[in-house]
């Protein structure tokens, strides 16, 4: 059935807006001139003319999605489809040319004192280096194509367009990440003249071409792959076998790999990976407070701070600003470190027992801005350094056969935050999976009745801090070896957003999502250093996509995917009502 | 001999009103005592207070000769008094098998260390309360076994969330246990299955029950003894034939029914 | 209660120490209790005995507080609004003041380049209040439409979570749009300088911070007890099903909510602008976290409470570290103001769950 023409209409002006609002905003955030030197594919298409596209793209292509209307499901054909992408494209196009037109007509020195982003650069940029009318024109027509190609790809077949948009994002991806990739394929001794271009960084046509070429392959083999595999367990299933390959044996690769990275990656990506391990363990400790116990922890910077600032105190053998300085081996602070962790946890823990959901969330925070106010006063500056912070925090070391490994460099690094983190994980997913595990499980789901059920929840909270606490401060002491001094500037709550969005993003509970998250959150932009100033702005952004549209995250842990989803509106219902032991409702009763 | 559950004085008060007032009980072991009364008698604020959801404003709950006022819920718990809901509580995301596996815990030992390192001791404790829970959920016969171990427990029908509630306490092992309300929304057939089922908890299991109920043919069918009580104050005590005829609990209680019907 | 004698029992299974009854919880209560109020009579009477500060120093202070403690008592009313209509806390309030602050900063340059600042300065500070609040009452509408009325029936932290990411959104949106520098904003001459009000000289900029905040929230007052709008908000707030089932349109309700919210946030924008000059993308974090403390200080979800704790807050974080802190000899007192302000939460929770004017839990409401 075809939609109505009037319907049809409604909702292309509705995504053209949408996708003008967008495009408007990235420019004037200054997200499109900051992406103007990266190059994709060739020399014409550097991440700010896509990032001026993608708006369009992606709304064509969602807007002419079927869609189900009292049952019957309504589907555009070709051209409707054509048309409405156009238009869409139109609109977006048409919003940037005015304000081209706006900036115009005022002058640009007048916008600038409101808008920062607003520059010449800015200008030449969005007019395609051309003249104002010429690449105004230029842009419009090709946000209108965009839209037209988008909105096809959106009414193809899913068997004829999940490849087409699996090849784009690879080539999109191969383009972003030219200089990983690039150094991954050098030190494997690998020819690159073929796939990136010398003069302008990005793709070569032939290179973009392959890209595309192997990530329609890829999308095309995965879903073969997992037709085999369905029936495959079907079959399994009528036989009561087990999986042929155990799920074991999948480690052996990725362990490989692992191990074999900072080879591969050269020192600045490898320093890159140690930030990501970093953060991997601020992750996996965060994500047994909110994830297991259900405590929402919004100052969880705070055992970042106290683990980097015991490791330094602890190892610093000078005078590193601190009027301590016993220089102990750091193999054997950390286990003091973990201790001093742990106490801070129960510290911060015992206040906050009865307090549930926001209230904490509020608390703890306030727990976390004390600790930097802390370590910043004068109050603690002969321990702790004050403003100054701490200096001279030596870096461990080793000597295996006569080589002499310092674990400062990036390399070596990486070895000891992989090592903390299967740590980390390992401890993760035995708790998950044991006693205490379903201990923290009840009380997340219901606090008074896993204690009417004989759980202590005091002692479970403060376990969860606790052992919150010591993850979070191996990462401290990571941070605290990596960079050699401390300034209190390093431990604002945005350390605790970042945490956060690492188990928000990757899904509350999951280990693999606390790794997938920390990867794209902290990896990503390591490895993008332009996106390094729009960070807190795409966490934010991405909290809130997440808590709008996946509540349980990329890599979801089952049982957080049917807490977090609306569909359970009959649990609802039945968990309403319920007399809580609250007076209010006994008198209530009483009153029936 | 000293009675398993003694309570004395027990009064609880929110603002001005006596929610229990005074009250004495006295259970022996290996009784069935039914407590029945109108909206608002107190009967769950009696439950409430025995497992230390409450604290009480003045007297005693004893509980083998020794006081639990003053205790946590879970301390409670662990002494062996388990109970369930009034409007089912279980933990909806966790499976049947996991929401009875809860009920072990107070069982149990391991921390985080033998956790983490899967000592043989923790392994077979961990095989022990696994077992304990299929036993206490194949109490119910089919209806909360085999395929449904593995079901989030907001999957059940009513009538199984109940059953699982009570599989749940079970697996606490406790000595009382506290029903409240365990056969409501229920339909007859189902109603008289549990009937059943509270004369088996006591004959298979030797548990000591006590439990509220309003349905009359259900207090009728399980109690050795009923407690009838009106805002917060015991007004009859005896069997179910005395307590049915007497002239307090039929004003208080029977009598608005008798009208009704 | 309890007596501690103990019958000839039948063999319990399970016995409980006398260590498991121990009152812990309200032993830590008493003794942090005590600890804390000798500690700061300690500290207050060796700084008192010690005379580093005179009695007209004092006095600046508290006024100075009063005037602080008014601006987040208009911030706070914002966060106990929303928190009483949908239970959730607005992180984003902060962001919402700081929007408001920003868009009155546009305006008052545009007055200062025509000199109207400075030769009318009545008139400007109320325009430039009005375009405080137009801004933030946008920034607040536009929050609640996109972020926060899709996730209503939500678990709990949902939102809250998304009300972080919207506060990490907006503040880093005001970076990229305005820049991260702080910007100087144009005050009027005649706002320099002190009147003598009762024989007491008070900084002008105060008596103006005073007056407008304490208009704002008589007529807010007076417009939750007596207005239709405000009658169905307190229906909202006690029961949203059921008042959704009496007629009252709660879409219409929260967003008048946020409309209230934003404009008293806009007002205290201008206000704070006006005593601080400067504005930026930053500033509204701070504010927003201590006018969230005021609100729970006060009793989250009350009007009168707000006011109240916007007030107490703001003369202790002027007056605490001076008095309590200087005697006891710490460093630099004031740069652990912040300290203060969260100590306080962290005790009120405590202690009063329900803050001042509130009664009981504040989660079973």
């Amino acid at each position: 059935m075809t939609m109505a023409r009037s319907e049809l209409r409604r909702r292309a002006v509705r995504a053209g807006l949408l996708a003008a609002v967008a495009i408007v905003y990235l420019c004037l955030v200054g997200m499109v001139q900051a992406f103007s030197t990266r190059n994709i594919v060739g020399g014409n298409l550097p991440l700010s003319r896509i990032l001026l596209l993608l708006p369009s793209a992606v709304a064509a292509s969602l807007a002419v999605r079927p869609r189900v209307r009292g049952g019957v499901t309504m589907e555009l054909n070709m051209g409707e489809a054509a048309g409405a992408g156009a238009s869409i494209g139109l609109i977006a196009g048409a919003a940037v040319a005015v304000g081209i037109g706006i900036v115009n007509l005022i002058g640009q020195e007048a916008v600038r004192g409101v808008f920062n982003a607003v520059t010449s650069a800015l200008m030449l940029t969005l007019t395609l280096q051309r003249s104002t009318v010429v690449g105004t024109a230029i842009l419009v027509a090709l946000s209108t194509a965009t839209g037209a190609l988008f909105a096809l790809a959106g009414v193809l077949a899913p068997r004829l367009r999940r490849p087409i948009v699996t090849g784009l994002t690879v080539v999109l991806l191969m383009g972003m990440l030219q200089s990983v990739v690039r150094v991954m394929l050098v030190q494997l001794g690998l020819a690159t003249q073929w796939l990136y271009s010398v003069t302008f960084g990005g793709l070569t046509y032939l290179g973009a071409v392959a890209s595309f070429a192997a990530g329609m392959a890829a999308a095309r083999l995965w879903a073969l792959r997992r037709e085999a595999a369905a029936a495959d367990a079907a079959e399994r299933a009528e036989a009561g076998g087990r999986p042929r390959i155990p799920r074991a044996m999948l480690l052996v690769p990725v362990g490989f790999v692992l191990l074999a990275l900072p080879a591969l990656l050269g020192t600045f990506l490898s320093a890159v990976l140690g930030q990501v391990g970093i953060f991997v363990l601020m992750g996996l400790g965060l994500n047994i407070v909110v994830g297991y116990a259900g405590l929402l922890d919004l100052g969880y910077v705070a055992f970042f701070a106290v683990g980097a600032y015991a490791t330094g105190v602890l190892t610093a053998a000078v005078n590193s600003g601190s009027s301590l300085h016993p220089g102990l081996p750091f193999l054997l602070a950390v286990p003091i470190v973990v201790l001093i962790a742990v106490a801070a946890g129960l510290l911060i823990g015992g206040p906050v027992l009865r307090l549930r959901g926001d209230y904490l969330a509020i608390v703890t925070l306030g727990f976390g801005e004390i600790a930097r106010v802390l370590v910043t006063s004068d109050w603690l500056k002969s321990f702790l350094g004050g403003a100054q912070g701490l200096i001279a925090i030596p870096a461990p070391t080793m000597s295996v056969g006569g080589l002499h490994i310092d674990f400062r460099n990036p390399q070596p690094f990486y070895y000891l935050a992989l090592g903390f983190c299967l740590l980390a994980a390992f401890v993760s997913w035995r708790l998950a999976n044991s006693r205490v595990g379903r201990a923290w499980n009840a009380m997340r789901e219901d606090e008074q009745v896993a204690e009417a059920m004989g759980v202590s929840t005091v002692r479970y909270k403060l376990l969860a801090f606790a052992c919150g606490a010591a993850i979070g401060s191996l990462g401290g002491a990571l941070f605290a070896v990596q960079i050699g001094s401390l300034a209190p500037s390093s431990f604002v709550f945005f350390i605790s957003i970042q945490s956060l969005a690492i188990i928000i993003l990757g899904g509350m509970g999951s280990i693999p999502g606390v790794i997938v998250g920390a990867l794209v959150l902290v990896g990503l932009p390591g490895f993008l250093t332009e996106f390094a100033e729009y960070q807190p702005l795409i966490y934010g952004a991405v909290l809130v996509a997440i808590m709008l549209y996946r509540p349980e995250g990329l890599i979801p842990n089952v049982r957080r995917t049917r807490e977090l989803h609306e569909e359970e509106v009959e649990q609802d219902a039945w968990l309403e009502g319920v007399p809580e032991p609250a007076p209010s409702m006994t008198l209530g009763e009483a009153v029936e | 001999m000293t009675p398993l559950l003694e309570i004395a004085g027990l009064t609880k008060r929110f603002g001005g009103l006596a929610a229990l007032d005074g009250l004495d009980l006295a259970v022996a072991e290996g009784e069935i005592v039914s407590v029945i009364g109108p909206n608002g008698a107190g009967k769950t604020t009696l439950f409430n207070t025995m497992t230390g959801l409450y604290g009480p404003d003045q007297g005693d709950v004893r509980f083998e000769g020794q006081s639990v006022v003053g205790l946590k819920p879970n301390q409670i718990t662990r002494l062996g008094i388990s109970r369930t809901f009034q409007t089912v509580h279980l933990f909806p995301n966790m499976t049947v098998l996991e929401n009875a596996m809860v009920g072990q815990h107070c069982r149990g030992r391991a921390g985080l260390v033998s956790s983490v390192l899967r000592l043989p001791a923790q392994r077979n404790e961990e095989e022990r309360i696994r077992d304990r829970a299929r036993d206490c959920l194949s109490f119910f016969g089919g209806r909360l076994s085999g395929y449904r171990h593995d079901q989030p427990a907001f999957t059940l029908s009513y009538a199984n969330r109940r059953r699982l509630e009570i599989s749940r306490a079970l697996a606490t092992e406790p000595k009382l246990l506290l029903l409240d309300e365990p056969t409501a929304g229920m339909n007859p057939k189902e109603t008289l299955e549990l009937t059943d089922q509270i004369w088996r908890l006591r004959k298979d299991r030797g548990l000591t029950i006590l439990v509220i109920e309003h349905d009359m043919r259900v207090v009728k069918g399980v109690s050795d003894r009923v407690v009838a009580l009106d805002y917060g104050k015991k007004i009859a005590e005896g069997t179910y034939e005395e307590v049915a005829h007497n002239e307090r609990v039929i004003e208080a209680y029977l009598g608005r029914k008798a009208a009704a019907g | 209660m309890a007596d501690g004698t103990t019958e000839v029992a039948p063999k319990p299974t399970a016995t409980v120490g006398r260590l498991a009854r121990f009152p812990l919880r309200k032993t830590i209560q008493l003794v942090i209790g005590i600890a804390v109020v000798a500690g700061a009579a300690w500290g207050a009477y060796r700084t008192i005995s010690l005379g580093t500060f005179t009695g007209a120093a004092w006095r600046d202070l508290v006024v100075f507080g009063v005037a602080q403690g008014a601006i987040y008592m208009l911030i706070a009313l914002g966060y106990s609004m929303v928190y009483g209509v949908l239970r959730m806390i607005n992180f984003a309030h902060g962001e919402v003041f700081m929007f408001g602050a920003f868009g009155s900063y546009f305006v008052a340059r545009v007055l200062n380049d025509h000199g109207l600042i400075n030769s009318s300065p009545v008139l400007s500070i109320a325009i430039l209040m009005i375009a405080g609040m137009v801004c933030s009452v946008a920034v607040a509408v536009l929050l609640e439409r996109v972020a926060y009325r899709p996730l209503r029936n939500a678990p709990r932290l949902v939102p809250l979570i998304t009300a972080i990411g919207a506060s990490l959104f907006l503040q880093n949106t005001a970076r990229g749009f305005f820049g991260d520098q702080d910007r100087g904003y144009p005050t009027p001459d005649s706002l320099g300088g002190s009147w003598t009000i009762l024989g007491i000289p008070i900084l002008r900029s105060s008596v103006i911070v005073i007056v407008v905040a304490v208009t704002m929230v008589a007529a807010l007052t007076w417009f939750v007890a007596r207005t239709k709008t405000g009658k169905s908000m307190r229906a909202v707030a006690e029961d949203k099903d059921i008042a959704s089932l009496m007629g009252i349109n709660v879409d219409r309700v929260v967003v008048m909510t946020f409309v209230i919210g934003g404009m008293l946030a806009g007002v205290a924008a201008v206000l704070f602008a006006l005593v601080f000059g400067l504005v930026g993308p930053f500033m509204g974090f701070v504010p927003g976290i201590k006018a969230f403390t005021a609100a729970v200080l006060g009793g989250i979800g009350s009007i009168a409470g707000a006011a109240i704790g916007g007030l107490i807050l703001g003369v202790l974080e002027s007056v605490g570290p001076a008095l309590f802190l200087t005697g006891l000899k710490i460093p630099g007192p004031n740069q652990l103001k912040d300290v203060f302000t969260f100590t306080i939460l962290v005790l009120v929770l405590i202690f009063r769950p329900g803050g001042i004017m509130g009664t009981g839990e504040p989660e079973k409401v």
